[in-house]
């Protein structure tokens, strides 16, 4: 199985954090902790980070060490670089 | 790029992380366009477990832990947004990174790392620690000879090597070509490729006024006439800066005559 890169797991996530649409909520902020098993890959000649939650909760020793990540996740702000 | 335990340089494993954040904040930029409301991801901090290495060479490598691998290293990683005027602030300018680089001086390996570790890479930043704490300061803390500095220092600076008169530019520019428009002409169409870059779409003067864009794409450019039409020499001021010219002429003999017109419509003319 590909693994996924660590960017499309983060967009995952930060998409994640938008209300239902009709609920009337309005997310201002979102602090997520959750594992992630965090490996690297060699493509081309570049190093390239992957990233997903854990295959399992189950420990079993030919799984990838898990890490732990912490995002802060808040509404773009215009004109910011972030 | 990896060792013999194939591990990365620290540099290029921060790098390789902040590729992926770069590739986040790039895609939530772009689903902006569209959303009245978007996310971004203010701070990201990881706890990457690593192998911590030195290779032979003294530089200190990071692998990620693999399944199975017991005895790695917590590294505590923290991402966090920052502005243009951050970036400028903590980092060196791009003009002072333009100097010509030490390994031009033909130092050994270690003489141009034992410098790097003093923040110097280039002639001109060991020109300016020369100026300000002396060259037998740096000869002292980085272990090179005082001499070889100076020789290094005497190589690194400017210098002429000859004069010779640049050919002269031609006399009289080319003639631009000519464009014939019919009378009555309210809007002209440029076609091209590129057409819209960085710093916006072209400028389009006629007769030095600038006329304005009723629509500005990559591959066409329409602009609007003057009323009532006339002809002149007509400018077009590309993003990169180049202009084109061309002789704009009104001509009633243009509405026959489709097959000399360059912007005539496609499948012939009115």
């Amino acid at each position: 199985m590909r693994r996924a890169e660590l960017a499309d797991t983060l967009l995952q996530l930060v998409g994640g954090v938008e209300a239902p649409p009709g609920s009337g909520l309005v997310v201002t902020e979102a602090l997520l902790e959750i594992p992630l098993e965090v490996g690297s890959a060699v493509r081309g000649s570049e190093l390239v980070f992957l990233g997903a939650p854990p295959h399992t909760r189950f420990r079993a020793g030919v799984l990838p060490p898990v890490h732990h990540s912490r995002l802060r996740i808040g509404p773009a702000e215009e004109g910011s670089d972030g | 790029m990896t060792a013999d335990g194939g591990g990365f340089a620290v540099e290029e494993f921060i790098n390789a992380i902040t590729a992926q954040l770069d590739r986040v904040q790039d895609a939530l930029r772009l689903k902006a366009v569209n959303r009245p409301l978007t996310y971004a991801l203010k701070e990201l901090s990881l706890e990457l477990k690593v192998f911590v290495e030195m290779d032979g060479e003294g530089n200190v490598r990071m692998r990620p832990g693999g399944p199975n691998e017991s005895g790695t290293s917590e590294v505590h990683l923290s991402f966090t947004t920052i502005t243009k005027p951050m970036i400028e602030e903590n980092t060196i300018s791009l003009t002072a990174a333009r100097s010509a680089p030490l390994d031009e001086l033909g130092l050994t390996t270690q003489e141009r790392r034992r410098l790097e570790h003093m923040g110097v890479r280039n002639i001109a930043q060991l020109d300016r620690l020369g100026a300000s704490t002396g060259v037998t300061t740096v000869s002292r803390l980085s272990a090179v000879p005082v001499d070889r500095l100076r020789q290094m220092l005497s190589a690194g600076r400017p210098r002429l090597s000859g004069i010779r008169p640049q050919s002269p530019k031609p006399a009289a520019p080319p003639t631009p070509p000519v464009v014939k428009v019919p009378p009555g002409t309210r809007r002209l169409q440029l076609k091209g490729a590129h057409l819209v870059g960085d710093s916006g779409p072209p400028t389009v003067r006629l007769n030095k006024k600038a006329l304005a864009l009723s629509e500005a794409d990559d591959d066409v450019l329409v602009v609007e006439m003057p009323e009532p039409a006339c002809g002149g020499h007509l400018e077009v001021g590309l993003p990169d800066g180049q202009v084109v010219a061309y002789e704009l002429s009104v001509d009633d003999g243009a509405r026959e005559g489709p097959g000399h017109d360059l912007w005539a419509p496609d499948g012939g003319g009115e």
